[in-house]
């Protein structure tokens, strides 16, 4: 994590950009193509797998496309903290109430709660799900190369939501920089000592207010600088894709296949499992 | 898959209505450098953990939808959903879902916010705080809608039984956002004195909120 970075728990984009302009591993040399539509295919067997033991070899496999890149596995689980606290958020009231057998129970304000197995089981499962996607997004972010997702995204999104998609990308190194080294002078002269609600919440909102002045300014001055390049609504993409191989396509394909075959046993009624 | 679907389907709809709102598709270059500076700065501010209550985030889109505009605010959460779906701070599949939420927040805390302070007169502060308290509680109801209409996938219980636990996940949600109320009042205090243009007000309210402080009069 770079010293810049002002959260263990959130992906540190310049780290990611790092990996993905610097890495030589295998992962960095497939085609971002190949790795978007693997990354569809991996939300799409999120979403239809329904078995624990076959979510669980998803999400082995995201990680073990993820080390095969060569990606610190320690960073990858301290980021794993925020998708786990959401889901937990979520699911805490469903541990609970989820109807079946007993674990354990305990007596809460004079009622008593108990905890099941398939509240445990869903719990386990929305885990998995979660994770298995997140692994597999950043590991995508992290060995593709910026120029190579500004032409994903220019090719996916609508225009304008392509440009704004690409600015921000940009943008969001220069915002978090200016928003860290505002909290790191705040702290250098004894901010985080300061203590009450009040005084706190008015000290952050300057912040966050300095930063949208900030922004709002650069982005006139950024406006008028794209105006005066001749600026026609497109940025030029000045390198090309690679192409697919038929290694990619086979791949593709294969991948393609196990997606078919889970869907047909989830929606036409043959399950399958481990 | 289907609610999926359906979700990502609305959204869909509402950013259409938003980018031909905005010209169409042809933004001008100004609101597009705009949008996508209030995407970052959107993104950093919820990097920072406010150590009040044990450590909160903001998200601060009812305050987008203050700054820039529905339409534009509502092109503002898709991007920041997209982002956030990357790096496992929302899910690729809940895109959808979440755009819709944030779409109300955005279109809430814009037109709240202007009905408080140009036609109820309200301050600042307490205008932010009303806008994004107000936006915040009802988009955790939407929320609570969406889960309680799609299921959490894996869960045997009832829309019932959902609506119940959703509710109550949506009572601490909108504890949260009256927290955030507060810090959006301040915001807006804030860009009230440095840039009132920015939420809404012409320049001269500015000099106007100087005089009035006896000493910064005296500084000028």
């Amino acid at each position: 994590m770079s010293s810049k970075s002002y959260s263990k728990h959130i992906p540190d984009f310049r780290l990611v950009m790092h990996y993905a302009e610097s890495g030589t591993s295998l992962v960095h040399r497939m085609n971002p193509w190949t790795k978007a539509v693997l990354l569809v295919f991996v939300i799409l067997f999120v979403i239809i797998i329904q078995d624990p033991y076959l979510l669980a070899i998803l999400l082995v496999a995201t990680v073990a496309f993820y080390a095969a890149a060569r990606l610190p596995l320690t960073l990858l689980l301290g980021w794993y903290s925020l998708p786990v606290f959401f889901v937990l958020m979520l699911a805490v009231l469903f541990v609970f109430s989820e109807p079946g057998r007993q674990l354990a129970s305990f007596e809460l304000l004079g009622t008593r709660i108990a905890l099941t197995e398939n509240g445990v089981l869903l719990v386990g499962t929305l885990l998995m799900r979660a994770l298995a996607a997140v692994t597999f997004s950043l590991t995508f972010f992290m060995t593709t190369r910026y120029t190579n997702i500004a032409v994903i995204a220019s090719k996916c999104l609508p225009k304008p939501l392509d440009n704004i998609f690409l600015l921000s990308y940009r943008f969001t190194f220069e915002t978090s920089d200016e928003v860290a080294d505002v909290l790191d002078a705040m702290r250098s002269r004894s901010g985080g000592l300061v203590k009450g609600v009040s005084r706190q919440t008015k000290m952050f909102a300057g912040i966050i207010g300095l930063a949208f002045v900030h922004a709002f300014e650069r982005a006139e001055r950024i406006a008028k600088a794209m105006e005066a390049r001749g600026f026609t609504g497109t940025f030029p993409m000045t390198e090309k894709m690679p192409r697919m191989r038929y290694a990619d396509y086979a791949l593709l394909a294969l991948v393609a296949v196990a997606l078919a075959i889970v869907a047909y046993s989830r929606y036409f009624n043959h399950p399958i499992g481990l | 898959m289907f609610w999926v679907l359906v979700w990502f389907a609305i959204a869909t709809g509402i950013i259409s209505v938003a980018l031909y709102r905005l010209g169409r598709g042809q933004i001008p270059t100004r609101k597009l450098a705009i949008a996508s500076m209030c995407v970052a700065v959107g993104f950093a501010a919820f990097q920072i953990e406010i150590p009040v209550f044990g450590g909160i985030h903001l998200n601060l889109t009812p305050l987008m939808g203050i700054l820039v505009g529905p339409a534009l605010g509502s092109l503002c959460v898709l991007t920041i959903n997209i982002f956030s779906a990357a790096i496992g701070h929302g899910g690729w599949s809940m895109i959808g879902a979440n755009t819709l939420v944030n779409t109300v927040e955005v279109f809430l805390g814009f037109y709240v916010y202007r009905f408080l302070r140009r036609y109820a007169k309200v301050g600042r502060f307490y205008s932010g705080f009303g806008a994004a308290a107000t936006a915040l509680t009802v988009s955790a109801l939407v929320a609570v809608a969406i889960v309680s209409v799609s299921l959490i996938q894996g869960s045997t219980q009832t829309r019932e039984q959902t609506m119940a636990n959703m509710t109550v996940l949506a009572i601490g949600n909108i504890v949260i956002g009256l927290f955030e109320g507060v810090v959006t009042g301040y915001i807006v205090s804030f860009l009230g004195k440095m840039r009132p243009d920015l939420i809404g007000e012409p320049a001269s309210a500015r000099l106007e909120d100087t005089e009035n402080r006896p000493e910064a009069a005296a500084d000028v």
